[in-house]
């Protein structure tokens, strides 16, 4: 099987790894691929909670390795989405019970059942980034419009080159569009200015995001929210389809508008 | 620029071993070279362990392994590389070699006169990626905040030079620094220290020049 190993990760922490990890995957199966999402952070699991599937984890990613049970046993598959599947991360040990050709194996194993394979990594850049990145084809760089998160990027991105896990691809969380068009937020061009790779999703900050993550249901899975609609173009364009930057503005409502106007006059 | 007749490596023997200096090039015809070079003198090399000097070449995982297996073919080991360059001491830690890095003046270039050598690199700087070399410095690309340049003589960046710059290391304050887009994050030339203002929002690419003046860093538009 032509199979695709993606690792998302960033540098910084909090700027939206597993969101996106798990968003994209979800969208990915809805498109019809096969999909796996691996949780690579070892003693801090998320992946699980987000993507809602706490409850099902028997076995984890450590078992595995470990030899304690058999891939297919730490599997779980997500019963919403046909072709959707998690192998969650172990949260009583930490990012020393993998290495790096444990990941490496691990994907190879996969890579014959599986179209997409997303790791979602660690923050930071030592061993448990590295284990994320060793099994990788290419990267989805995750960064909010914040200079220390894109600091943060760029050195990601001078790592990934240097391991030659490239191309990487980027994707802008959280951006608020009436903070970039009064001036306060750095905007997509600055943030391509600096890091110079592909772009491939802007996704507006949106509390649906905040709801859907606390749920434990994906936004691609069940609302049309503009976050979600901008998640699922990320997933179109990591399988090459060409697809235009949806606009940002949201609708204003009547008294925004009437402020507006005024603020005008 | 690349001429086929020229030569890459260099081959010396030491107390300590062979030492391998590898200029610039391909790293495909550098193997070739050196894979000949060898072959020619397979009795004389056998047995031996080297040091490879590569200087500010960027070395991949898979580019040392192949040297490295280059040379078991001719029942040589690879003992140690020296690098100036961090990525690829990264690379030979990670590969468990004695990592030599090479100081500022890298014994491998003869003694410089430290305005006429210029050493070129073409590619971004990203952050925490950082270049060091005695002489002049060209980058063909961007200089990130978070990167940083020191050179003994001038720096020119063709790109934005947003990160660290400290030129004239070895000449002082008659060093120079120009690039297309001067917003570095600091500015040092000779013993001179500057930041720039903070609020440059302008985008406009503005080539400018900044030298020592008056015991001050200016800079000036190319114009």
């Amino acid at each position: 099987m032509n199979s695709t190993v993606i690792t998302v990760t960033s540098g910084k922490g909090g700027v939206g790894k597993t969101t996106t990890t798990a968003n994209v995957s979800v969208a990915l199966a809805l498109i019809g691929y096969k999909v796996v999402a691996i949780d690579s952070d070892i003693g801090l699991r998320n992946l699980d909670v987000v993507m809602g599937l706490e409850s099902r984890i028997v076995y984890d990613l450590v078992d595995v390795v470990d030899g304690v049970c058999r891939l297919k046993q730490a599997t779980i598959r997500d019963k919403r989405v046909k072709g959707l599947f998690l192998i969650p991360a172990a949260q009583t040990r930490d990012k020393t019970a993998i290495t790096q050709e444990n990941m490496i194996s691990v994907c190879e194993e996969l890579k014959k059942d599986f179209d997409y394979i997303l790791i979602d990594s660690p923050a930071g850049i030592e061993q448990g980034f590295k284990n994320a990145l060793a099994p990788a084809n290419r990267c989805i760089i995750v960064t909010t419009p914040e200079v220390s998160s894109v600091r943060d990027a760029d050195r990601i991105i001078g790592l990934i080159e240097a391991a030659d896990k490239g191309p990487s691809q980027l994707v802008i969380n959280r951006v608020r569009q009436e903070m970039v068009d009064r001036g306060e937020m750095l905007d997509v061009d600055d943030v391509l200015d600096i890091l110079g790779i592909e772009l491939v999703g802007v996704i507006p900050d949106d509390e649906a995001i905040i709801i859907s993550t606390n749920k434990g249901i994906p936004a691609t899975l069940e609302d049309d929210s503009l976050a979600s609609r901008a998640l699922k173009n990320v997933a179109y364009r990591v399988t090459g389809k060409q697809i235009p930057f949806l606009d940002l503005h949201q609708p204003l409502n009547l008294f925004q508008r009437f402020s507006k106007l005024w603020n005008r006059g | 620029m690349e001429m086929t007749n020229e030569q890459h490596i260099t081959i010396k023997g030491t107390s300590d071993g062979l030492i391998i200096n590898i200029y610039s090039g391909r790293w495909s015809s550098i193997l070739a070279e050196l894979d000949d070079k060898l072959s020619k003198k397979a009795d004389f090399f056998k047995g031996g362990r080297v040091s490879l000097i590569v200087g500010n070449r960027i070395l991949k995982t898979d580019d040392i392994k192949a040297v490295g297996d280059l040379l078991n073919n001719h029942q040589m080991t690879l003992w140690s590389v020296q690098s100036s360059v961090k990525e690829t001491q990264t690379t030979t830690e990670e590969f468990g070699l004695e990592m030599v890095p090479s100081p500022l003046k890298a014994p491998t270039t003869p003694k410089l006169e430290p305005n006429h050598t210029t050493q070129t690199f073409k590619r971004t700087l990203r952050s925490g990626q950082h270049v060091e070399y005695a002489g002049n410095i060209v980058i063909i690309g961007d200089v990130n905040p978070g990167a940083k340049v020191m050179a003994g003589g001038n720096i020119i960046v063709w790109g934005h030079l947003r990160g660290t710059a400290h030129a004239g290391a070895i000449i002082g304050d008659s060093a120079y620094v120009c690039a297309l887009k001067l917003i570095p994050v600091q500015l040092i030339i000779g013993n001179h220290i500057s930041c720039s203002p903070t609020d440059n929002k302008d985008k406009r690419i503005i080539p400018e020049m900044a030298f020592v003046s008056n015991g001050q860093i200016i800079a000036e538009s190319w114009e």
